[in-house]
């Protein structure tokens, strides 16, 4: 009797949270979400190589950074002027950052929100970042920031390993862009 | 005939900006490291006492390991306890480990209390200028080097494949090192390093 007492709560408990539960899954990137808050989604090397092959209608923009990387800190504002100003109908644009897993809810959310940046935001869930770093170019080194951008085809029009020259990227996407659009 | 040589001389002006344009960006790079097997020259670097050390009087019987390392970098901080173990497992096996902090932005105070702290017992050394990173072509910390006993360049790269220490499956450091211990050929002499950019002067 004691023991049904007892059962009663602890199953309503069980319900609640497997309810909340894939509520909580359904949440990805959200890239023009006006709730406050940024997530941060893990991508391992598959989903990452999936999303650098995969067929798109307009050119893409990566940028793979970190937040114990100053150099990535300090050229964030401009990538985030730079998506806004590019919007998602022209250009897809997406960061992943190489921090550690442990930072995915804490530091990597509170930087992209004190940054207002709303373009999709990953963390590499990889024990080993060589394969994804030699996935996205086997000569970069590993070093951050590192700017990549794609043309529709999926080929490599523009590259910069640190501090991005702002002035330099946006001549390259305006290329791109144009491209796509004539 | 005046407008012929002055469009020419325009021209060459271009050629010529644009030359030095591209120089200054590839000046900006971080040099290339040198090539497995290349010897590395013997250099002079201060301590964190501003007491000078060569390569040579700092290099173990059986190899040298330089790792270029960091204060403030989270990453370089997560192999601190790494480094020290290595540095004590292979000390007893000929192989000395130096670290070589080459930040601008790290002076020797902060290097020799970072050290203090954290119970590393090897010798580091500051990179004024950062002109070993540079010959190196080190672009992160951490970023290993293993040196043979004539400085011939047998490994470079990260120290394993994980910043957490319970994620750790590829010890690429020392298994070079064990290596050339048992006069075997090194299998993996180069893995990317992963870390924070050397702050550059």
């Amino acid at each position: 009797m004691r023991f049904t007492k007892a059962i009663i709560p602890i199953t309503f408990c069980v319900l609640l949270v497997s309810l909340a539960a894939p509520a909580q899954k359904r949440k990805g990137p959200a890239p023009k979400s006006d709730k406050p808050g940024a997530v941060v989604s893990p991508i391992d090397t598959d989903a990452l190589k999936g999303l650098l092959t995969q067929q798109r209608q307009r050119p893409l923009l990566v940028n793979f950074w970190a937040t114990f990387c100053d150099p990535c800190r300090d050229e964030f504002p401009d990538l985030v002027k730079i998506n806004k100003d590019y919007g998602s109908q022209s250009l897809e644009f997406f960061t992943v950052s190489l921090d550690d897993m442990s930072d995915i809810k804490t530091e990597v959310p509170k930087f992209l929100d004190s940054m207002k940046a709303t373009m999709p935001a990953y963390l590499l869930d990889a024990n080993d970042p060589e394969p994804a770093i030699n996935l996205v170019d086997r000569r970069w080194r590993g070093d951050l920031p590192a700017t990549f951008l794609y043309n529709e085809k999926g080929e490599v029009v523009y590259k910069h390993i640190g501090r991005v020259n702002i002035a330099e990227l946006r001549e390259a996407i305006d290329k791109v862009v144009k491209k796509g659009s004539s | 005939m005046r407008t012929r040589n002055l469009s020419m001389l325009l021209a060459s002006l271009f050629v010529i900006a644009g030359a030095i344009a591209v120089g200054a960006r590839a000046a900006g790079e971080v040099p290339a490291p040198p090539a497995i097997g290349a010897t590395i020259e013997d250099f002079t670097l201060p301590d964190v006492d501003n007491k000078d050390h060569s390569l040579k009087s700092l290099a173990g019987k059986n190899g040298t390991v330089l790792i270029f390392i960091s204060v403030q970098c989270p990453v370089s901080n997560a192999y601190n306890e790494r480094m020290e173990k290595l540095a004590q497992d292979y000390k007893a096996k000929g192989i000395n480990v130096i670290g070589i902090n080459a930040n601008v932005s790290e002076d020797a105070a902060a290097v020799k209390a970072h050290a203090a702290e954290h119970n590393l017992t090897f010798t580091i050394l500051k990179d004024p200028g950062n002109k070993i990173a540079d010959r190196l072509g080190a672009a992160v910390t951490p970023e290993a080097y293993f040196l043979d006993p004539n400085n011939k360049l047998l490994y470079h790269g990260r120290i394993d494949n994980a910043r957490n220490a319970a994620q750790v499956e590829t010890n690429d450091l020392r298994n070079a090192l064990d290596a050339a211990l048992a006069a075997k050929a090194v299998e993996k002499s180069e893995a990317k390093a992963f870390g924070c950019t050397i702050k550059r002067a």
